[in-house]
C-alpha cells in the first residue's frame, strides 16, 4: 500500500490527539511508514481542531491534502463539516452525532445546522459514505463518557479495506489507557465495532 | 505505547518508536551527550523543554525552565563557554527577545556545541506574527539546519552539536509547526555512557577578556571573524549529509527544495507522476553551499525553487547564478506563495504550472464546492475553558469599569478575553507588552502624575498580563510605569503555571521539574516596586474582585491586582489522574427565565441555549464547577447536583 490517509476531526480537549497517537502506533507496529499531524496551543481551546494520519510505503508531509482522505473520523458533526474538502471522492465519513454547540450559536450570532443538512453535503455533493451514530451514548453505556473516542476508534477498524488490523489497533488502546480504564475501553471499542457493522450492513 | 519520557531514554539502538518532531530533538539531544539545556516554552517549541523536563535527571542533564529566552540563552550560553554542550529552545518571536545576546554574542563564539533551537510557525497558529528565523540567521551569520521528518530532525540535532564545536560557531536547528508538531517513525541510536549513567557533567570557563568582552575594540575584530567562518561552513556544508542531489541526472528541469518543502516536493512529483527531474534536498537553507549548487546546475536549462516563507535561498541561488553569468531561467516565488506555510496542494500546484500541466486534483473545483458549504458553519474559535479563573477576572473588570476603560492585554489563553461576549482585551502585542502600552496609554490621555497638568477627563486603563508572562517581561515594564508615575490598573492573571504552552512552573508557581525552587509572589514584587495600590483577590469569587477592582480604578497612580486561581485545566487535569469528582451545576427551569446574562455576559462554553424551552442548559461532561454561572444569574438559577444525580 503507497498511502493511508486519515484525517480527524473535533472540538479541542475531545482527545483528537489520542486517538490519532493510537492509529499512528498501530500503523508503527504494522510496519509502515508513518506520519502524524497536529496542532497545538491556542488551538486546543475548544477549538476547532484537525489532525492528520498517515502511514503506507510512500509518505512524505504530515499534512493530508484537500481532497486526498480515505477517511475521516469525526468527534462533532459540524467540526466533520468543517473538513469536508479533504475526503476524497467516495471517502468515509465515521462521525459521532453528538453536537457541541459554540458560544456564538448560544448567543444567536450563529446557526447550527441539522444533522440531515450536514449529511446531505456528505453524501450528495461529496459522494462520501456516512457512518453516523451518537458515540457518547455508547461510550456512557460502556462505563464513561471519556470512552467516546475507543468508540469512534472501534467503528473506524471496521470501514472496508481499512488497512490496521482491529485487533491490533485493541492491544495498543488496552496498554495507552491507565490500567484501571482497560475494561471499559474494550467494552467501548466493541459497542463502536457493533454500530459500524450494524450501519455498514443497512 | 510506551511513556514518552521511558522511550526516550531507551537504551535500545535501531529500535522503531513514533515520536512527535520535539521530542526526537530531545532524543537527539541526549544522544550528542548534551550537558545543560534552558528555555522558555512558547508554542510549537514547548514539548522540547518538557520532554527534557522529565528526562534531565535520569539522564544527568542540567534543565531549567527560565523566566524568558534572553535568560534561557545566556544560561545555556555560558554552558557552551564552559566546554559543554548546551541548548536553547524558543518559537520564532522568542529569538526577538533573546536577539539583544544573540546578536552580539555570535563573535564571540563557544567552546563546547551550541545549538540553539528555533520553531517557526507558517500560518501563525498560535502565534502573534509569521517570521522566519532563517532570515534573522543570515543576518547573524549563523548557519540554519532545517529537517524534514521527526527522524532526521534527530539527526540533524546531533550533528548541529558537531558543527557547532567543530567551527566554534552557533548553529540554529530550524523547525516549522509541521516538523515540531509531526509524529513519525525514528529509530533510536546510541546514548553516551554519561547520558546513561546519568552523571552530571561540568565545565570551565576559561577567562579571556578580548574574547568574552564586547568593547568596541573587541567588536571590531568579531565581525571580520564572524563573516570568515561563515565562507568556511559554507565550504563544509558541501559535505553535509543532510544535502544532497537525486532524480534524474541528465534532466534539464530541477527543482530545489529547502527544509520541509522537499516532503511537499516529493509527495506532489509521485502526484503528478513526473521522473524527469533533478531535485536539490537542502537541509541547510543558510549558507547554501555554492559547491553543491555548481554540482546541481550541471545540465540544467529550468530550475524552480519551492521554498515556504521568505526567498532566503532564492535570494543566494541567484545572487550565486548572477555572479557565474548563468543563463538558466530560476523561478522561485512567483510561483510559491510568500505568506502562510507550504502544503501539497501549493507544490504540486507551482510545479504543474511551471511545467505546464494540469493539478492531478481540479482544486479551483473543490474549492467552489467547499464555498457552498461555509455558510452552513458556525465559527468555533478556541475559548477560555469552562471554570476558567481568567472569565471571572474579565467579567469583573468589565462590570467595573461599566466596559469604559482601555484594556491592554497580553500573551496567553487570557488574550482569549477578546472574543464576544467578554471583549475585554483591546490591544495584544508581543510578551510583556501589556504594561507598557497601559502606561503610554495613560501618558497619552491623562499625562503623568509627575507632571502637573492632567488631560481633561480620567480615561481608566486597565492592563491584563498572566503570571508568568509577568515575569517574562512585564518586570521593567513595571517599574518604569511606578518610577514614571502612570495611572493605571494592572490586573495580574495569576494562574500559577503557564498554560497556554501545558503548564510549566515559573516563579509564580515556585515548584522547578526538579522539586522546590522559590516562590516569588506577585503582590510582593509590586510592594517592592512602589505600586500605589496593591491587592490579592481570588476570582472565583466574583463580587469581591468586582469591589477590588472598584477600589483601585479610584487611586492615582499605578495599581496592581493580583487575581489568583488556579488554571482550570490544570486543576481538572489533575483530579481527573486522582480519579477526584467535582460539582457539576445544572439550570433550575423553575428559576430560569432566559435573561440570558449567563451566555451573552459571562460566556462559559458548558452554557448552552435550548431554543425549545427558551432557557439556558449546562452540558454537564462540559462544566468543571466552578460555580461562575451561579454567582452571575440575577435568579438563582444555577445549582450544584447532588452525588448520585451526575
Amino acid at each position: 500500500m503507497k498511502e493511508y490517509n486519515i484525517v480527524i476531526t473535533g472540538v479541542g480537549g475531545q482527545g483528537v490527539l489520542t486517538a490519532a497517537n493510537i492509529l499512528g502506533w498501530a500503523a508503527l507496529h504494522a510496519g509502515y511508514k508513518v506520519r502524524l499531524g497536529e496542532v497545538h496551543g491556542m488551538s486546543q481551546r475548544f477549538g476547532s481542531v484537525i489532525s492528520y494520519v498517515r502511514f503506507g510505503e510512500d509518505v512524505y508531509g504530515s499534512m493530508v491534502p484537500e481532497g486526498k482522505a480515505d477517511v475521516m473520523l469525526s468527534f462533532e458533526p459540524v467540526e466533520a463539516l468543517r473538513y469536508v474538502n479533504y475526503l476524497k471522492e467516495g471517502g468515509m465519513i465515521v462521525v459521532n452525532t453528538k453536537p457541541i454547540v459554540p458560544v456564538q450559536v448560544s448567543m444567536g450570532m450563529a446557526s447550527y445546522p441539522s444533522l440531515e443538512e450536514i449529511r446531505k453535503v456528505f453524501e450528495k455533493d461529496f459522494k462520501a459514505k456516512w457512518i453516523g451514530f451518537n458515540a457518547e451514548e455508547l461510550a456512557e453505556q460502556a462505563g464513561h463518557v471519556v470512552t467516546t473516542n475507543t468508540v469512534l476508534i472501534g467503528a473506524l477498524t471496521q470501514i472496508p479495506e481499512f488497512p490496521l488490523d482491529a485487533e491490533h489497533v485493541r492491544e495498543v488502546i488496552k496498554i495507552s489507557v491507565p490500567p484501571k480504564a482497560v475494561d471499559i475501553n474494550m467494552k467501548a471499542f466493541d459497542l463502536g465495532i457493533k454500530a459500524a457493522k450494524e450501519i455498514l450492513e443497512l | 505505547m510506551a511513556k514518552v519520557s521511558d522511550i526516550v531514554l531507551w537504551d535500545k539502538p535501531g529500535e522503531r518508536v513514533l515520536l512527535l518532531g520535539n521530542q526526537a530533538i530531545a532524543r537527539g539531544a541526549l544522544e550528542a551527550n548534551i550537558a545543560v539545556y534552558a528555555a522558555y516554552p512558547g508554542t510549537p517549541s514547548s514539548e522540547l523543554t518538557d520532554t527534557m523536563a522529565i528526562v534531565s535527571k535520569k539522564a544527568g542533564v542540567y534543565m531549567e525552565y527560565s523566566t524568558n529566552e534572553k535568560v534561557a540563552f545566556e544560561t545555556a550560553l555560558a554552558a557552551a563557554w564552559s566546554g559543554l554542550r548546551a541548548m536553547t529552545a524558543m518559537k520564532h518571536v522568542g529569538l526577538n527577545v533573546a536577539a539583544d545576546t544573540f546578536m552580539s554574542a555570535v563573535g564571540m563564539g563557544v567552546e563546547g556545541g551550541f545549538v540553539i533551537m528555533v520553531a517557526d510557525d507558517p500560518s501563525m497558529w498560535s502565534s502573534q506574527n509569521e517570521q522566519d528565523t532563517r532570515v534573522y540567521a543570515k543576518f547573524a551569520n549563523v548557519p540554519v539546519l532545517e529537517p524534514i521528518s521527526p527522524h532526521e530532525a534527530k539527526e540533524m540535532t546531533k550533528y548541529a552539536f558537531e558543527l557547532s564545536e567543530k567551527f566554534k560557531h552557533f548553529v540554529i536547528l530550524r523547525t516549522t509547526t509541521r516538523t515540531s508538531h509531526a509524529r513519525g517513525d525514528v529509530v533510536l541510536g546510541e546514548l553516551p555512557e554519561e547520558i546513561k549513567q546519568g552523571k552530571r557533567k561540568f565545565g570551565k570557563f576559561k577567562k579571556d577578556s578580548s574574547r568574552f568582552v564586547d568593547v568596541p575594540s573587541n567588536a571590531r575584530k568579531f565581525h571580520p571573524q564572524i563573516l570568515e567562518k561563515i565562507e568556511k561552513i559554507r565550504e563544509e556544508l558541501n559535505n553535509c549529509p543532510f544535502n544532497w542531489i537525486e532524480g534524474k541526472e541528465d534532466a534539464k528541469i530541477g527543482i530545489i527544495a529547502p527544509g520541509l518543502s522537499y516532503a511537499y516536493v516529493k509527495e506532489a512529483l509521485a502526484w503528478l507522476g513526473i521522473e524527469d527531474v533533478k531535485i536539490l534536498k537542502l537541509g541547510t537553507p543558510f549558507p547554501v553551499p555554492y559547491g553543491l549548487l555548481e554540482k546541481f546546475f550541471e545540465g540544467l536549462e529550468r530550475v524552480l525553487i519551492v521554498e515556504e516563507l521568505e526567498p532566503v535561498v532564492e535570494e543566494q541561488v541567484k545572487t550565486w547564478a548572477f555572479d557565474k553569468k548563468l543563463n538558466i531561467e530560476i523561478k522561485g516565488k512567483e510561483l510559491v506563495p510568500r505568506i502562510y506555510e507550504m502544503t501539497t496542494r501549493r507544490a504540486v500546484t507551482a510545479i504543474a504550472k511551471f511545467l505546464g500541466l494540469e493539478t492531478p486534483i481540479n482544486f479551483e473545483e473543490l474549492d467552489e464546492k467547499y464555498e457552498k458549504v461555509k455558510p452552513l458553519l458556525p465559527p468555533r474559535p478556541p475559548s477560555l475553558c469552562p471554570a476558567c479563573p481568567h472569565r471571572n477576572s474579565f467579567y469583573a473588570i468589565k462590570k467595573a469599569t461599566g466596559g469604559k476603560a482601555i484594556y491592554p492585554s497580553d500573551i496567553g489563553c487570557y488574550t482569549l478575553g477578546l472574543l464576544p461576549p467578554l471583549k475585554t482585551v483591546d490591544t495584544t502585542v508581543a510578551m510583556g507588552a501589556s504594561i507598557g502600552i497601559a502606561h503610554g496609554l495613560s501618558i497619552a490621555q491623562n499625562g503623568s502624575l509627575s507632571e502637573e497638568q492632567q488631560g481633561p477627563e480620567k480615561q481608566v486603563v486597565v492592563a491584563t498580563i498572566g503570571d508568568s508572562t509577568f515575569y517574562h517581561t512585564g518586570l521593567p515594564a513595571l517599574a518604569n510605569a511606578i518610577y514614571n508615575r502612570s495611572n493605571v490598573l494592572i490586573v495580574v492573571l495569576d494562574n500559577l503555571v503557564t498554560a497556554m504552552t501545558g503548564d510549566q512552573p515559573n516563579p509564580s508557581t515556585g515548584e522547578t521539574p526538579h522539586g522546590m525552587g522559590k516562590r516569588i509572589p506577585i503582590e510582593d514584587v509590586a510592594k517592592a516596586m512602589g505600586a500605589d495600590f496593591v491587592a490579592v483577590v481570588d476570582p472565583y469569587d466574583i463580587k469581591a474582585t468586582y469591589e477590588t477592582v472598584k477600589k483601585a480604578i479610584e487611586v492615582e497612580g499605578v495599581s496592581v491586582i493580583v487575581s489568583r486561581q488556579v488554571c482550570a485545566l490544570h486543576r481538572i487535569g489533575q483530579m481527573r489522574r486522582r480519579g477526584e469528582k467535582w460539582p457539576i451545576y445544572y439550570v433550575n427551569e423553575d428559576k430560569c427565565t432566559g435573561c440570558r446574562i449567563c451566555i451573552n455576559a459571562y460566556g462559559c462554553p458548558a452554557i448552552y441555549w435550548d431554543e425549545e424551552k427558551r432557557q439556558a442548559r449546562v452540558e454537564p461532561t462540559m462544566c468543571w464547577g466552578c460555580g461562575g454561572c451561579a454567582q452571575v444569574c440575577p435568579f438563582g438559577a444555577f445549582e450544584p447536583m447532588k452525588e448520585g444525580e451526575q
